[in-house]
């Protein structure tokens, strides 16, 4: 199992590695020239060149990436942002947490009320319970969720003014970016969760259990459920990386000062260094997030736990049997 | 009434799906003895397995609906039991074992522990009895007790399903459903498993209803067979009288299906035709479509179970004479 | 003659057999409430939209500088905008980018899936290898932000937001086909058609593949709807299509402004989306019952 764990984690230096060469790459092709943005027009041309060359802008492309590489992996230093002067870890530092602490109750939300609501909805499958988790969810993942931001924000922030239209000044601020990434995202787990359910429910071990004369309240909570969640949990990665995108934009709706919104003023300053570092910050966060999700389903599924570790003779032979 | 251990009256169930009604069983009755083997053959989607559940009550109810007909085991009539006494019931008194050891077992339990489960539930073991009960029911199908620790997905499609038998018989049934317990499985396999099952039954002197659609099986394990068509018994009785004495055109169908060795004759004489839609009423003879011996009366009028000799009933109105 | 005779019978009846399960197919679709109304609501939304130019109740360029922001009425439907342009005009011109940009990106993402997925899933080795590496790289940015940052790079514009849009998501449709590849490279029919040596190209282009897309019907017809709303929320962070260009996100991202003050403007686009997405989405669980009608049952 460690030796799995290592070689995984190993992957994951790798790919971020190769990630970072993706974004640099990318980012090279952008139009505009930083330095003339930075001068705001006002700057002669040798002052431009000379903001060139001290930024290290008129270096060749390998030079540049090899300088971008050398910093971010062996200093841990993501440059310094072109506007605001200040390092860009620093400012991630401030950044990253906030936007980590806004995923990670989106997807505890999203996942504790969805999964419930999804198994409800199988279990009591065409009653009313059922109908209504349907259609509340088809409606869900039909709706961008900036334009729910947005919607909310006239309803609670303009109409009611109950709760504040931006900022993190108090954990009023923090209800409307988490709501409206989690309604999306209840929408997207109770879906996957009741067809998972449904999938298992007529599955023969469920009939073998029931056949043992195990109550029906123990069947499903035995032997259904677990059955039913391994795909789900499966799925929880992928929930992850739409949340990380999602947040961006919902970020910008808000106002809510983190990685996003950090990103996406960049983005309009050709502000290099700092739309890099963003990225590669969320693209290592979402794959740390898919390799623990990736890890806890091995964990649990002796399936496909049987291929990390090495059962010996016995086991591994046999993984076509089950397939 | 008494000695037949298993009593089965006119059981009518329907499953109920989007418009239509499927007619799954139309008025079944079977009896078995104590002790002794009823082979259920019949071709696919006859209505087998779904005798087999509901005598375990274990149909699920929204699409599948009991109609009619009366279950008695061991003198209880199981249909007006309550569930919490159908729990004690199943996995105890009534076992089953399924038709796909590949996913009758829960690929997520250690193999031992499925049948700790049915051991806990139906014996008052302390946990350590409970479990030396495991591992002799592993070693008695013929499995090392060191590998109860093992998930199914370790095992071979022939070792789940010897699982599966030790899983069914750890409480000693006195009655077991065996559904087609070896179709899945491997020719050589298949014998195996079946002696393994014979040997068991007649050490706990269990009442076996086997499932099958394999005549030789039927041949090898049974005393009594009945052969079941459209939801309907055409024809049961002994496993002599049915093999010697067949009487029943789509018995004789059956038979005509199976290659023989000792017959010269190029090809099989398989029966033409499909069996009925099942969301129709039967009118007739259910098998007269397919019958080389149906004429106008089978069409019409419904036909009853008549008895040829003491034991040996037939659903046509063409076996009393003789023809073929 | 009679051989032949014989022949064109047998095609005959497996013509009539793939179009009975066709006609199944379309009767359950029929039947299933949900997707006979979601089918309606698109073929009403893509009538109108082909349509705009004769349903559309003004210009949708047209600056009525008495009019601005004007609230919903009999000239104006839906309202104005900031600029005095008629919204519902707008919205029934810009249906056209919006609802081309989610099919061409649905089916650009199919076809790159099948296309690559296919031919990697079947010839394995090295290939193989290199793909699947590159997907991984790909792959470890979340597909909008991968969209984000490609469309920063391109500028905006329909194609860009097109190319955009699909590579951030095309390593999920090359992994997803793969594995669809790798279950189908084991059946029989691909061992005859390896029997009756038949080139490598021609099994995974002619046998394979007609057999790997209609697995995919629902999960196309699903991120047609996906597609729509990626785009818009492009145009909305001021990426992808921008104004005046009409696209529904470009609308929304442009009264972003006024919400405070008039949040009719930011009500209709976004209904616009919702209800075509919904009619798309409602389609594809129709479709899915339709064709795997074990899982209604």
């Amino acid at each position: 199992m460690w030796k799995y764990v290592l070689k995984r984690l190993f992957w994951l230096i790798i790919i971020s590695i190769c990630v970072a060469i993706l974004i640099f790459s990318i980012m090279w092709f952008v139009p505009g020239d930083p330095a003339q943005i930075m001068l705001a027009g006002t700057g002669t041309q040798a002052e431009i060149d000379a903001l060139r060359d001290r930024l290290g802008l008129s270096d060749p492309y390998l030079v540049q990436l090899g300088r971008f590489l050398y910093n971010a992996f062996i200093r841990f230093d993501l440059g310094d942002s072109y506007v605001y002067k200040v390092p860009v870890i620093v400012e991630l530092g401030h950044r990253f947490p906030r936007t980590l602490i806004l995923g990670l109750l989106t997807m505890i939300i999203s996942s504790g009320i969805g999964i419930p609501l999804g198994i409800n909805a199988a279990m009591n499958r065409n009653k009313f319970q059922d109908q209504g988790v349907l259609v509340f969810s088809m409606i869900f993942i039909s709706v961008p969720q900036f334009w729910i931001a947005l919607e909310m924000m006239i309803l609670f922030a303009v109409k009611l003014r109950w709760l504040p239209t931006s900022g993190i000044d108090s954990w009023k601020c923090w209800i409307m970016p988490v709501l409206s990434g989690a309604l999306s995202g209840i929408a997207m787990n109770a879906r996957q969760s009741r067809s998972a359910v449904l999938e298992t429910i007529r599955a023969d071990f469920v009939t073998t259990a029931r056949a043992k004369g195990v109550r029906e309240q123990k069947v499903i909570y035995k032997h259904m459920l677990p059955n039913a969640l391994m795909p789900i949990i499966n799925g929880l990665g992928n929930t992850v990386c739409t949340m990380v995108s999602g947040s961006v934009i919902i970020e910008t709706v808000f106002a809510f000062p983190g990685v996003g919104t950090y990103m996406m003023s960049a983005i309009g300053g050709r502000d290099y260094p700092v739309v890099r570092g963003c990225v590669l910050m969320l693209a290592i966060f979402a794959a740390v997030v898919n390799l623990i999700v990736d890890l806890i389903y091995g964990y649990l599924d002796p399936r496909i736990k049987a291929q990390y570790v090495n059962y010996g003779s016995r086991g591994a032979g046999r993984k076509g049997a089950s397939a | 009434m008494a000695e037949n251990f298993l009593e089965i009256k006119d059981l009518v169930i329907e499953y109920t799906s989007d418009e239509s009604v499927v007619h799954a069983v139309n008025g079944v009755s079977l009896s078995l003895k104590k002790g002794q083997t009823l082979g259920l053959v019949g071709e696919t989607g006859a209505g087998k397995t779904t005798i087999a559940k509901s005598i375990m009550r274990i149909l699920p109810d929204p699409p599948s609906r009991f109609v009619g007909g009366t279950i008695t085991v061991d003198g209880t009539d199981i249909m007006s039991l309550h569930e919490r006494e159908m729990l004690k019931i199943r996995g105890n008194k009534i076992a089953m074992i399924f038709q796909d050891p590949m996913t009758a077992l829960n690929p997520l339990m250690p193999v031992g522990k499925q049948i700790l489960e049915v051991v806990q539930l139906h014996n008052d073991f302390s946990y350590k009895e409970a479990v030396q009960h495991t591992c002799n029911m592993l070693e008695m199908v013929g499995i090392p007790a060191v590998r109860s620790v093992e998930y199914p997905h370790q095992f071979s499609g022939g070792m789940k399903q010897r699982i599966v038998i030790a899983m069914a018989l750890a409480c000693n049934p006195e009655l077991l459903l065996a559904d087609e317990p070896t179709t899945a499985l491997d020719v050589t396999v298949q014998a195996q498993v079946l002696e393994m099952i014979k040997d068991l039954q007649k050490k706990l002197d269990t009442s076996m209803l086997l499932i099958t659609h394999d005549l030789g099986v039927v041949a090898e394990t049974c005393d009594e067979v009945a052969v079941i068509y459209a939801g309907q018994i055409m024809e049961c009785g002994s496993k002599e009288d049915l093999f010697l004495r067949t009487a029943h055109p789509y018995t004789l169908g059956l038979f005509g299906s199976l290659p023989k060795l000792d017959d010269d004759s190029k090809r099989l004489s398989p029966i033409k035709g499909l069996p009925p839609d099942p969301t129709k009423e039967i009118v007739g003879c259910a098998f007269a479509p397919r019958c080389p011996r149906a004429d106008e009366a089978c069409r019409k009028c419904s036909i009853e179970l008549t008895e040829l000799s003491p034991g040996h009933l037939v659903r046509c109105i063409h076996s009393g004479k003789e023809e073929s | 003659m009679n051989e032949q005779a014989v022949v064109s019978d047998a095609a005959a009846k497996a013509r009539k057999r793939k179009k009975s399960m066709f006609v199944q197919t379309v009767k359950r679709l029929v039947k299933n409430k949900v997707s006979l109304i979601g089918f309606i609501i698109l073929f009403i939304i893509i009538l109108a939209v082909i349509l705009a130019d004769v349903l559309a109740p003004c210009d949708p360029e047209y600056m009525d500088y008495g009019a601005i922001h004007a609230l919903p009425s009999a000239a104006h439907p839906f309202g104005t905008d900031n600029l005095g342009r008629d919204i519902l005009s707008r919205l029934l011109v810009g249906g056209r980018y919006s609802l081309s940009l989610g099919f061409i990106c649905a089916f650009v993402s199919l076809f790159v899936g099948v296309f690559f997925g296919n031919l990697v899933g079947y010839l394995g080795g090295r290939v193989d290898m290199v793909v699947m590496r590159l997907c991984d790289i790909f792959g470890a940015i979340p597909g909008q932000l991968l969209a984000i940052v490609i469309s920063t790079a391109l500028g905006s514009g329909f194609i860009n937001t097109i190319l955009a849009m699909t590579v951030g998501g095309f390593p999920n449709a090359i992994r997803g086909n793969r594995a669809l590849a790798l279950k189908e490279r084991e059946m029989e029919y691909l061992e005859a058609a390896r029997a009756m040596n038949c080139s490598k190209m021609k099994i995974v282009f002619k046998h394979m593949m007609p057999n790997t897309i209609p697995i995919q019907i629902v999960g196309t017809t699903m991120s047609i709807g996906h597609a729509i709303i990626g785009a818009a929320g492009l145009s909305f962070i001021g990426l992808g299509i921008q104004l005046p260009t009409p696209e529904w996100g470009a609308i929304l991202s442009g009264s972003r402004k006024y919400v405070m003050d008039y949040p009719h403007e930011m009500l209709f686009p976004g209904l616009a989306i919702l209800i075509t997405v919904l009619a798309i989405n409602m389609i594809g669980d129709g479709l899915r019952d339709a064709l795997d009608p074990k899982l209604k049952n």
